[in-house]
Parts: C-alpha cells; structure tokens; sequence
C-alpha cells in the first residue's frame, strides 16, 4: 500500500467514523440530563471568562509584537505541534491566539479588538458567538481557524455562497500560509477530481450544500457498510472525496444550521423511461374538474389539500375512464390529482417558484435565491410544471438523503458565527447541543431603528412605503428596500419606475449583477430593491458622501417568517459603527398576518376605519403574533424532521 | 377523514432492499373478531409481531429476492386503497427488522446493533425503576421440570381431563357451601401470627403449583416457556413463567387454555384442601393447612389471578375471549382517541379500532381498568401506609409519580408541543383549562356529602342507680328487684323519727309565728315587717324539711325494671344518704354506645350536636334506622364503655397490647350516645353490634380527602 493508499483509507476510516458519530437525539428525562450537563460545562467558557482571557491575550500582545517574522513564524510553528499532539492547555490557548493574531495583522493589516479575541475564543470552545453583523466576523473567524485546523487537521468553514468562499479563502491565503497551513474554496463548477485535491487540505471554504453533497456521493458510493475495510473493498482501493467530518466553522450559523437545517440535501437521478408527462396533464384536468368545498378543501397553513367523500368518488369514476395503467393504482392516483390542487392553490409563480428558461425554478424561502438543481418530490414539481403549460420534466428518484442537521451532527468538532443567533439559542442547544455566546460590540451601533407602520391594506403600504422612499431619497442617503418575495421585488421596481425613481433590483433573476449591485448600493442617492438576498453575508460599504448624509436607509416591505430575518436584513445598515436607519412597513393583507392569523387580521380590519394603524394596539399583536406562529410552525417541523431522522437512525436496517 | 399520505420521502431507504423474513421465523393466523391476523414469532428470541392480511400479503412476497418496491407495487395494484401506504410499508420493515424476524441485504451496523440492545436494557432498568410494585426477577430455565411433568399429566391435559377436573371443583364446592360459616369464622384464626409461617410456606406451594399449570398447558400445546422467575407484587415474592410462546398459538381456546392453567392448577388444590379441612378437626395441623389452601389457592387466586382489570391471567383470558389483544393499551388509546375526537374535537384523531362493537368494548374496558387502577392504588397505599407508614409513603409517591404524574406531564406536554394540535392548540388548551376549572369547581367548591364510620354497641339509655336521698331506716320495700315500676314509683320507704319531729317542731314554731304576725298587724302595724320576715324564713324551713321527708321514699327516676339486691331483709337497718339501693334499667329506651378514635373524630367539634346519624345493625344486613339525639357526652376515654367495641370483641377499636379485659383501647376515645328511633324492622337488644354512619355537614371533596390525608399523617407523625 503507498503513503497515499494508506491516507485514503484513514480518510475511508474516518469517513465511516462519521457516519457513526451522529449523536442520537434525546427526549424526555434524558433531554433535561444532557441539557443540565451542557449548561454545567459551559460555565467554564461563559462570556466573562472569555472576556477576561481575551485580555490576557492582549496582555501579552506587545510582547508578540516586537518579534522579528522569523521568530514569530518559529514560535507558530511550535504551537502548532504542540496543538497536533492534542495538549491543548490555557496557556497555550493564550500564546497562540496572540501568534496568530499577530500574524493576521502583519498579512492582512486588521487588528483584532479584544471583543474578536473573544468571539475566536468562542469558537474555539465549540460555541455559537453572536456578532452584530460588521463587527467582523471574517476575522473573528480566521483567528480561530488555525487552531482548530492544527487540532483536527481538517477545517471546514462554511460560507453562505461560493463568492463568499473564493473571497475569505483567497483574503486568508497568506495569513493561514504563515500558520502552516493551506486553504482551498469548494466551487459548484469544479469536477471531483480537484475536489478531492482541496479536501485533502487542512482548510476548506464551501458552502454547506457543496460539502454535504460531495459527503453524501460518498456514501452513496460507499454503501451500507459499517467497517473501513468493508468500504475499501467497495471504493476499489480509492478514499473518499471527504476524508471525514473533523471540525466545522459556520458562518450564519442560525441561517445554516437553524433554518436551512431541515432541508434535505438529496442525491436524485431522473427516473428512467419515465414518460408519465400526459398523466400530469390529465391530473391537472381532473384536478380542475374539481369543485373547491364540494370535491377538497385547501388547508394553506400546512399546504395540504383535503379530498371530500364526493371528491373521492368523483375521482374514482374519472380513474375508471382512463386508459393508463397509472390509474388503477388508486392512492397514486388520487395523490397526483392532490399534488395538481396543491400546485394550484398553494404554488405561486414569484413567492414559490419562478419561470426561467421555461423550466420551473425553486425560490428558496430564506434567501430569496433561485435552487436550479433542486426540484419538489412525489410529483409536485411536475405538477407544477403541468400548471405551467412548460415541457414535464421526469419525476426524479432519491438515491440519499440527508438533512442538514444530521449532517452537522455528525461532525467532531462544530462552532458558528452569526448575527442573530440569540432568538434560536435555545434549539442550537437542543439540537446541536452548541450553547449561544453574545459578543458585545466593539463600537456602539448608530443605528436609528423607526417604529414599525402598520397599514390596512396592502395598497396604502406600498403608497406609504414609495412616499418614504422618495423623502430618503432627496436627502441623497441610499436607500435599500427589502422585499420577501420576488413578485414583490418586481411590483415595487414597477411602482418606483412609475414615480420616475432610478433604481437597481437584486433578485434572484439578477443574481449574476449581484455584487456589482451590492458594490454600488452604498452610494449617496441609491435605491435598491432587493429580496433577502442582499440580507445575509452581504456588506454594503457607504461612500463618504453617503456617510454624511446619514448613512443607508434600509426599509423593509413586509414582516418575515422570522425574526431573525427581519434583524439580518435591518442589520445592514448602521454596520460598523456607521449612521444609518431602518424602518419596517407592514400591512395586515400581507401574507404572513392573512395566512397565520387571519381571524385576528380581519377583526382588526374592521375595528378601525383609519388606513393607517401604526400603533394600534390589535394590530401590533395581530402581526406579533403572526410571526410567533410562523416560527412555531417551523419549529415544530424542524422537530419534526429531527425526530423522524432520529427514528430512522434507530429503526432502519442499513442507511 | 384523516389522509394517509401514499409518499414518504425516506422511501429510498427501503426501496432497494430486498429483504426475507428470517427462517425460523414460524408465521400462525390467528382470527379476532371475525378478522384474519398473522402472527411472525421468533422462538429463538420470543419476539412477536402482529400483522394485518395485507400487510403479511406484503412481507410474504419479500422473498430476498425482490425488491420491497416491487413489492408494494403488487400489493398496491391488488388491494388499491387497502394497501399500506410508503410510511407504513417503512413502519412495518422497521418493526420487523427491529424485532430482529427480518434478515436484510445490507449488513447490519454493529454500532446499531450495539446501541439498539443498549436502548432496550435502559428501557427495561427504568422500566422497573418506575414499576417498584412489580419487581420482575429471572431465576431460571424450567424447561427440564416441564418437559418431566408433561408427559406424565399429558393424558389428562384435553376436554375429558378439564370436565373430570370441572366435577372435581363442583364437588368441592358443594360440600363446602353448608360449611360457609364455619370457614368465616376460621378466617380470624388463618391470620394470627402463629399461623403466618404457614401460609406463606402455602401461598409459595400453591403459586408454584400454579405456574406449572401454566408453564404445562403451554408446553401441551408445543409453546416453549424458557424463563421461571420472581415478581415482587407490592413486595411480596410471587413466582412468575414466561409462557408468551402461546400468543402465538393459532387457536384462542388454547391461549385461553395456557392463561388459565395457573387457576385450573389452583383451584384443584382447592378442592383437595376442601375436603381435607371438612375431615379434620379444629385445632389439627392438616385442618390448619387446608384452610390456608383453601385461602390462598381458592380465594385470592379467584380474587386476583381471575380479574381481568389488572394484568394477571384473568386479563388475558379476556383479551383472548373478546379476541382484543394488546387490550389494556388499546383501551387506553381508544380513550385518548374519544377524548380528543369529543372534547378536543380534532378532527384527524385516529381511532385504534373501526369497528364499533370493539370499540365500545374497548371504552367499557378503558373506563373500568383506569377507575379499577385508581381503587387499588389507593387502597394498597392506604394499607401499607397503615402498616409501614414510610415506606407506603414513598410507595405512594412514586406510584402516583408513575401513574399519574407522568401521564399528566406527557398530557401537558402533548398539549403543548403536539404537532397534531397545532391549529387546534388554542381551543384544546381552553377546553383543558376549562375542565380543569371545572374539576376544581367540584372538587374544591360545590359541597358535597361527607360521612364517617363508627361502631358502636346497643345499650339499655337509662340504667340509673337507684340511691337513698337521706339517712333512715329502712321501713318497707315497696318494690322487689325484678319487677317493673314506672316513673315515681316508690321502690323503699326509710324512717327517719329525728327529721319527723324536727318537722314536726318546725310547724308548729311556723303557727306561732303566724299567730304573732296577725297580732302584730292589729296592733303595731310598724312591727309587722319583722314579723312578717320571720313567718316567710320558718315557712322554707318548713318546706325544706318536708322536702326531705318526702326523699324517704325512693322513687323510681323513671320507668324500667329494678334491679340490685334484696333488701327485704335488711329492713330496720340504717341506710345513709347516698347508699345504693339498687338500679332502675329501662328496656325499651335502649340506645347505642359508640367509641371513635380522638384522633380521627375532631369533627365532632365542627359539627353540632345532636348528630346525624344512620344505625345498621350488624344482625340484620341492608336495615337502616335513624339515630336520635346523638351527642358526645365523654372525651379522653381509654376504657371502652363496652368490650364489644375493641378488636377482640369484633369491633374495629384498636386495643392496647398489654391490655387482658377487650377493654382498654390504645388511644384516647370519645364515647357518643345515639338513640334509635322507633322501627318496626329491627327491635334492639341491649348488647347487640351496630355500624354508625355519622353524616357531616356537606363539604367540597377536595375539602374532606385534604382532611382525611390529615388526619391520616397527624396520627403517625410521631414516627
């Protein structure tokens, strides 16, 4: 076996390690042992601790400065072995974060604030740090990196997107270099083969879909084993792409690990000699000969439909009519007819999905970004598909499946930064077992947050949300306005043409001016309309001018699903210590208020005769409430999804 | 109608597999309710897994060489909307698979195995953590011994043998129904100390005996019973078999058959016991024997081991007859299920059963077990408390801990988190906290009836001592002992010359007296005044005296019969004032005489007297008089005013140990007199039993438990 036969197989070893590692969830009694224990050990790393190491680590900083390069790339070459040889003590916590600090200064000309060193320290001790977004998270990040890569020998630093990757990786090329280390970004064009090449490497920058997709082809090619060798002999004598899931670092930790935790990645191939297109259309007649009330009910909250006793049979006798062997199956077919109503009812071009291409697309919910490669199970995308009068592509099969919590779960060593992790501190915990860290802020945030105006109808808020706009504009500040779908992005682009106000739209069909569009957004006099795209990861930089006349106004058209969303996207103005304000419009026709408390909404409809309720007391709760149940929801089916994986893990033979 | 979905996105995870049952695995139909079952048993591993036709259809065509896709598509195509849907086809391998009766494809994860038997040991350790009142011990394989004795018993064990046995139990009984009486007067006997050694030495005997009948029958019919152990039930040492091989007998009469082999064992020794108790005489070992035989093997196994709410045999020979398995939880579940379709109105709740005459048994059953559950919970708790008080404190703790804390936990945290509530969750929570405020409205506000328990012994009311009022010499007996006098009867007449004269001289100062007032009055009216004084001080004197004059003849204080000693003979002797001459008893105003423990009788301060009281003579069963002018006329009394209060004297007073006369109570009483009205049913008898039924002034249940447990602990905290 060669040098490089046999680390394929530690990587094949470890590998089969990590699939193993998935801690079970607990429930019950054993919930509130390993809770009670997690809160017990995290004492020892709980802010003020790592405050009052931060600045023993400054302490000592002078004394790291006056090294000459040499010495200091000698001494970061002796903490680094002592740090391979797994002795990690305070002391050399202490040294070392000084060293590579040092060392980032020199490469990257940023110092690190006693409150990054915190928020390093953080990472370092497996937890989720809160940083109010531009307090500099990246190199937050970076300090901790080569720690944890001397640790575990491989890192994985998860980004929201490939730009975002290929930019931290290539800004700390030099500063890991100095620490001994090599980094490399995953990119989505990038063929196995080179892949490979990068994971072999101590650092790593990907996106989560990118590296938990190479980890579930893996498996994929690996198979139900459950011994490294048994592996060998299945790969051929060839390693893995991933060798392992050793340690992680993730940024938007709450976006990655919270909300995009319980979406599948799935590994699908088309289903061959499908050729079921004429049966979608046929669904969709019969679906729309349907009667609403008499045949179904639509249950929007949940997106499911309700087959009546009448619909059934209805249903039964229109199978009876076909020719088609799919029909005989009566549960397949009732379930198509049912996806064709969900597609109907629930699906809407522009919040859902959009057209591109003429191929229906998949508008993530979170991001506002178009999901070209993923499509919807059982049918529904067909269906949608069939709605569209677009060519039916071929229903596609699931050869894995792998939620993203899972995923995570399985790594040895897991650590975050985000800007809002506070509101999900409490499922970080339960899930990931990750207690959340608040790092307080370097400088004081000069953000003027404007209370919140309410609206009746949909109608007067965008009137509203225009007025505001334009006075925003003529006081030459740049204006970024935050819509939650892309229909809406396109109604408002039309409204501002209407009023003659320039404007830039990012969303997910302008996706590839993205970062000239971000670049430009913090000029004096812009307006850009943007979904949430523009409200992770994306740093909008002012220009003097901009600065002086009060910084970014960011708006906010609608109430998110989430709190945390609405915080990420207000988060983009007033960064780093800059002047800037945000205000949210909302109106109690908006989505969210008439799908999650539609009761309420209406009540406080009628209870007032003004247009506009900013301040009503109803309609404050009425939206408040809405949003609690939104996160509810999504938390219970998170559970849910946890749960079910849980199940699976224990119940099923193979995986 | 809820909607199963036909898709599950984890199809993938089964999809390909190609799994077979395991071969050993035997495969018997069973038929409940007029319904094909399949039933997969692993004797290797004594697991079991019911299945439904369909689903069996399914698991039949996994051969190891198709794929479980394909199977489902067959399935699916023939039985259309019957066929199980992609979850319950994941649900059904998983079952399988985790029962270990499905070999797959894939090679097993050793880490899953691993983990999946550590996950079973947990569950059984907290388990028995939580079930401390049925400790379960494995002692040893009792496959040798059965395979001995069966053959042996082989012959009778079919129909003629259980009718012969049938005869046998008849006969029996028979002979000892006119013996009734006797035996209930043994049962004081069979629980004295000195006999406790011996029924224990039975109990164990007959319990033996009785999973032999199980482990035989089982063994009869081809079952195999692999384990013999011991189960501690409420701490008393009860042995156990595992003969759950028969669950997989094809034919219910023979898993009947299995589940009562213990009793039919039993109740044989029972009857052998009969008639060795009716040839023997009191006071003979054998006798002594037969009767804890009879107590142990005959009694309490028809009283436990035959009722079906707990679950001993009696469950399952239910759950076989009304061919229900599982009968106890799907009770349970078919409760939870009504709760939520009636009162919380979700729609989507999934009964466990659909056809109605099952479920409506299903509900008698539930209704029945959970009241049954909470009678024995407390009657055991209230018992061992007596007995142990610490230990049936925490007993009682931890039992309730399990019963009913944690189901009311899992309620509220089903309340809150349930998935399935989620729209429904604000009217659900309304409706509990609705009902809750209910509960607590009746329990805790609305007064309700509240009653105490006394014993107490008829007494003649009025036994009154017949006493002499003043000194004198006894003259003439008026009444002899014995015979009847009626209020103001004169019973004897005493002399007494001294106070006659006085009297005597008394008058006549009292006419002087007058005489010199109307001469006064005539002539100096000025000196009448003092005159007048003197006439009035003489005329009391005079009065006094005649008074007690009168008092030397003793009347009767009221009617009834004399009783005492014969004083005609003593006539001409002294009799000094406060002398005994006898007692009058009244016959027929009797009344009832009831000691109550001090401690447990405060409310006889809250209540005002007279009491009301219900009387049920002991004699006359299903008779109930009213109780008049019941009052508490003495406290801190250690002398009971009857023996036949105290234990000994058959009532329930508990009495001092040292104590010889069935007199002298443990703790301090309080004595109560109580008057029966008039009834022409029930003449009382002076001497005879009675239970009293004090009703109390109406108070919320909530009030008299939280009283009662009270009183309970305020009696034992010296402990």
């Amino acid at each position: 076996m060669s040098v490089g036969g046999l680390s394929a197989y530690t990587a094949l070893a470890e590998t089969v390690n990590a699939r193993r590692r998935a801690q079970p969830v607990h429930t019950g009694p054993d919930q509130l042992v390993a809770l009670g224990g997690l809160k017990l050990r995290q004492r020892r790393t709980r802010l003020a601790v790592l405050l009052e190491h931060a600045s023993e680590i400054d302490a000592i900083a002078p004394g790291v400065r006056a090294y000459a390069d040499a010495r200091l790339n000698e001494e970061l070459a002796e903490v680094r072995a002592a740090f391979m040889l797994g002795r990690v003590s305070r002391d050399l916590l202490t040294r070392s974060m000084a060293l590579v600090r040092e060392a980032a200064s020199r490469e990257t000309g940023e110092e690190a604030y006693t409150v990054q060193l915190a928020g390093a320290l953080a990472l370092v001790h497996g937890r989720i740090a809160e940083m109010v977004t531009g307090e500099g998270k990246t190199l937050t990040g970076s300090l901790a990196v080569p720690l944890l890569a001397w640790r575990y020998r491989h890192v994985h630093v998860l980004t929201v997107n490939d730009y975002l990757a290929q930019r931290d990786a290539d800004s700390r090329r030099s500063l890991y270099a100095r620490c001994g280390l090599g980094v490399a970004a995953i990119q989505q064009e990038q063929p196995p083969g080179e892949r490979a090449g990068h994971y072999a490497g101590p650092i790593v920058y990907g996106t989560p879909k990118e590296i938990a997709a190479d980890y579930l082809r893996d498996q994929i090619r690996m198979g139900p084993v459950d011994s490294p060798w048994s592996g060998w002999q299945t790969l051929g004598g060839r390693g893995p792409i991933v060798p392992g899931l050793h340690a992680c670092l993730v940024d938007e930790a709450d976006a990655v690990l919270i909300d995009e935790g319980v979406t599948p990645l799935i590994i699908a191939r088309p289903r061959e000699a499908d050729g079921l297109a004429p049966v979608y259309e046929r669904a969709r007649a019969m679906a729309e000969a349907l009667e609403e009330g008499r045949g179904y009910a639509v249950d929007h909250l949940r997106k499911k439909i309700k087959l009546t006793h009448e619909g059934l049979a209805d249903l039964r006798s229109a199978f009876a009519r076909e020719s088609d062997q799919t029909w005989r199956i009566e549960r397949r077919g009732t379930e198509l007819v049912r996806q064709a109503l969900l597609a109907h009812h629930c699906y809407a071009r522009g919040r859902q999905y959009e057209l591109v291409d003429g191929r229906v697309v998949i508008v993530d919910e979170y991001t506002g970004r178009f999901l070209p490669d993923r499509s919807w199970e059982h049918g529904l995308h067909q269906a949608v598909e069939a709605k569209e009068g677009v060519e039916i592509t071929a229903d596609r099969e699931t050869l894995a499946r792998i939620s993203f919590q899972k995923f995570f779960r399985s790594y040895r060593f897991l650590a975050g930064m985000t800007g809002t992790a506070a509101d999900a501190a409490g499922e970080m915990e339960r899930v990931y077992g990750r207690p959340v860290t608040v790092i307080p802020t370097h400088r004081p945030v000069a953000r003027v947050q404007r209370p919140t105006r309410i609206f009746r109808t949909a109608q007067t808020k965008w009137r509203a949300i225009l007025d505001s706009i334009e006075a925003e504009h003529a006081l030459g500040r740049p204006v970024l306005v935050g819509t939650r779908s892309v229909e809406a992005s396109v109604h408002l682009s039309e409204l501002l043409g209407a009023r003659g106000l320039a404007h830039s739209v990012l969303n997910a069909h302008h996706h590839a001016e993205e970062a000239g569009t971000i670049a430009h957004a913090g000029e004096a006099g812009r307006i850009t309309v943007a979904t949430n795209m523009a409200g992770r990861g994306t740093d909008i930089k002012l220009t003097t001018d901009a600065r002086e006349r009060g910084g970014l106004h960011v708006i906010l058209t609608e109430i998110h699903g989430a709190r945390r969303v609405d915080r990420q996207f207000i988060g983009r103005a007033g960064r780093q210590g800059d002047p800037g304000s945000a205000q949210v419009f909302a109106s109690l026709e908006d989505d969210l208020a008439s799908r999650f408390a539609p009761s309420l909404a209406a009540l406080a409809v009628k209870r007032s005769r003004d247009e506009e309720l900013t301040g009503d007391r109803l309609a404050v709760q009425v939206l408040r409430l809405a949003q609690r149940r939104s996160e509810a929801r999504d938390r219970r089916g998170r559970a849910g999804v946890l749960r079910q994986d849980d199940w699976l893990e224990k119940h099923m033979p193979g995986r | 109608m809820s909607e199963r979905p036909t898709f599950s996105p984890h199809w993938h995870r089964v999809r390909t597999m190609r799994p077979r049952l395991r071969p050993h695995v035997q495969v018997t139909r069973q038929r409940y309710r007029g319904r094909r079952w399949h039933v997969a048993h692993d004797p290797a591993s004594n697991r079991f897994f019911r299945m439904s036709p369909v689903a069996h259809e399914l698991v039949g065509l996994l051969d190891g060489r198709r794929t479980v896709e394909d199977a489902w598509t067959i399935v699916a195509e023939k039985h259309g909307p019957d066929a199980p849907t992609q979850p319950e086809v994941i649900e059904l391998v998983a079952h399988l698979y985790n029962s270990n009766l499905l070999s797959v494809d894939a090679s097993p994860e050793t880490e899953q195995l691993l983990r999946r038997g550590r996950e079973r040991l947990k569950k059984k350790v907290q388990g028995q953590a939580i079930g401390i009142m049925y400790f379960r011990m494995r002692l040893f394989n009792p496959d040798a011994i059965l395979s001995a004795v069966e053959p042996v018993l082989r012959p009778v064990l079919n129909r003629w043998g259980l009718i012969a046995w049938a005869v046998f139990v008849a006969v029996a009984l028979y002979r000892l129904v006119p013996e009734l009486g006797a035996f209930g007067e043994g049962f004081r006997d069979a629980i004295a100390p000195s006999n406790w050694l011996w029924i224990i030495a039975v109990f164990v005997v007959a319990k033996g005996l009785h999973e032999l009948g199980h482990g035989v029958i089982c063994k009869r019919f081809g079952g195999q019973v692999p384990e013999f152990g011991a189960l501690l039930l409420v701490l008393v040492p009860s042995p156990y078999v595992d003969a759950s091989a028969s669950w997989a007998f094809a034919s219910k009469w023979q898993r009947i058959a299995v589940g009562s082999g213990g009793m039919i064992f039993e109740l044989f020794l029972a009857s052998i016991a009969v008639h060795v108790w009716l040839a023997t005489s009191p006071g003979e070992l054998p006798h002594q024997l037969a009767y804890n035989a009879m107590l142990t093997a005959g009694v309490s196994t028809l009283v436990f081991n035959a009722n079906p709410l707990m679950r001993f045999d009696g469950y399952y020979i239910l759950s076989d007859l009304l061919e229900i398995p599982n009968l106890m939880q799907r009770s349970f579940k078919m409760l939870q299920y009504q709760f939520q379709r009636f009162v919380y109105r979700l729609d989507d709740a999934q009964a466990p059963t659909s056809d109605p005459g099952e479920g409506l048994t299903l509900t008698i059953y539930g209704i029945a077990a959970t009241i049954y559950r909470v009678f024995l919970f407390v009657t055991i708790t209230l018992f061992v408390m007596g007995q142990l008080f610490a230990i049936g404190l925490l007993l009682a703790i931890w039992t309730a801990a399990a019963w009913f804390l944690m189901p009311v936990g899992k309620f509220i945290r089903w309340l809150s988190t349930s998935p399935k509530l989620a729209e429904h969750r604000v009217r659900a929570v309304g409706v509990s906290l609705a009902m809750l405020a209910l509960g607590v409205v009746l329990l805790g506000l609305i007064p309700a009836p509240d009653s105490r328990r006394g014993v107490g012994v008829v007494e003649s009311a009025a036994r009154t001592g017949v006493f002499a009022a003043q000194d004198g010499f006894l003259a003439r007996v008026v009444a002899l002992p014995g015979t009847r006098v009626e209020e103001g009867d004169a019973i004897v007449v005493l002399e007494n010359d001294e106070l006659l004269h006085r009297l005597r001289m008394a008058r006549a100062m009292l006419a002087e007296f007058e005489s010199v007032e109307r001469e006064m009055t005539a002539r100096s009216p000025s000196s009448v005044e003092i005159a007048r004084d003197r006439v009035s001080a003489q005329r009391d004197a005079v009065a006094f005296l005649e008074s007690q004059a009168e008092r030397l003849t003793v009347r009767a204080p009221h009617a009834g019969v004399l009783v005492g000693p014969e004083l005609a003979g003593l006539a001409g002797s002294l009799v000094r004032e406060g002398d005994a001459l006898g007692e009058i008893v009244d016959v027929e105003g009797v009344r009832v005489t009831a000691s109550l423990p001090q401690l447990e009788s405060a409310w006889l301060f809250d209540e005002a007297e007279p009491y009301r009281v219900a009387i049920r003579p002991v004699s006359l069963p299903g008779v109930v008089v009213r109780g008049e002018n019941a009052v508490a006329v003495d406290a801190g009394q250690l002398v009971l005013p009857h023996a036949g209060l105290g234990v000994s004297g058959g009532g329930t007073i508990a009495l001092d140990q040292q104590d010889q006369s069935g007199r002298l109570a443990d703790t301090p009483q309080f004595v109560v007199y109580v008057e029966p009205a008039a009834s022409d049913r029930w003449v009382p008898t002076p001497g005879e039993r009675v239970h009293l039924r004090f009703r109390l002034s109406a108070k919320p249940l909530l009030a008299q438990w939280a009283d009662r447990l009270h009183k309970m602990v305020q009696g034992r905290v010296q402990l």
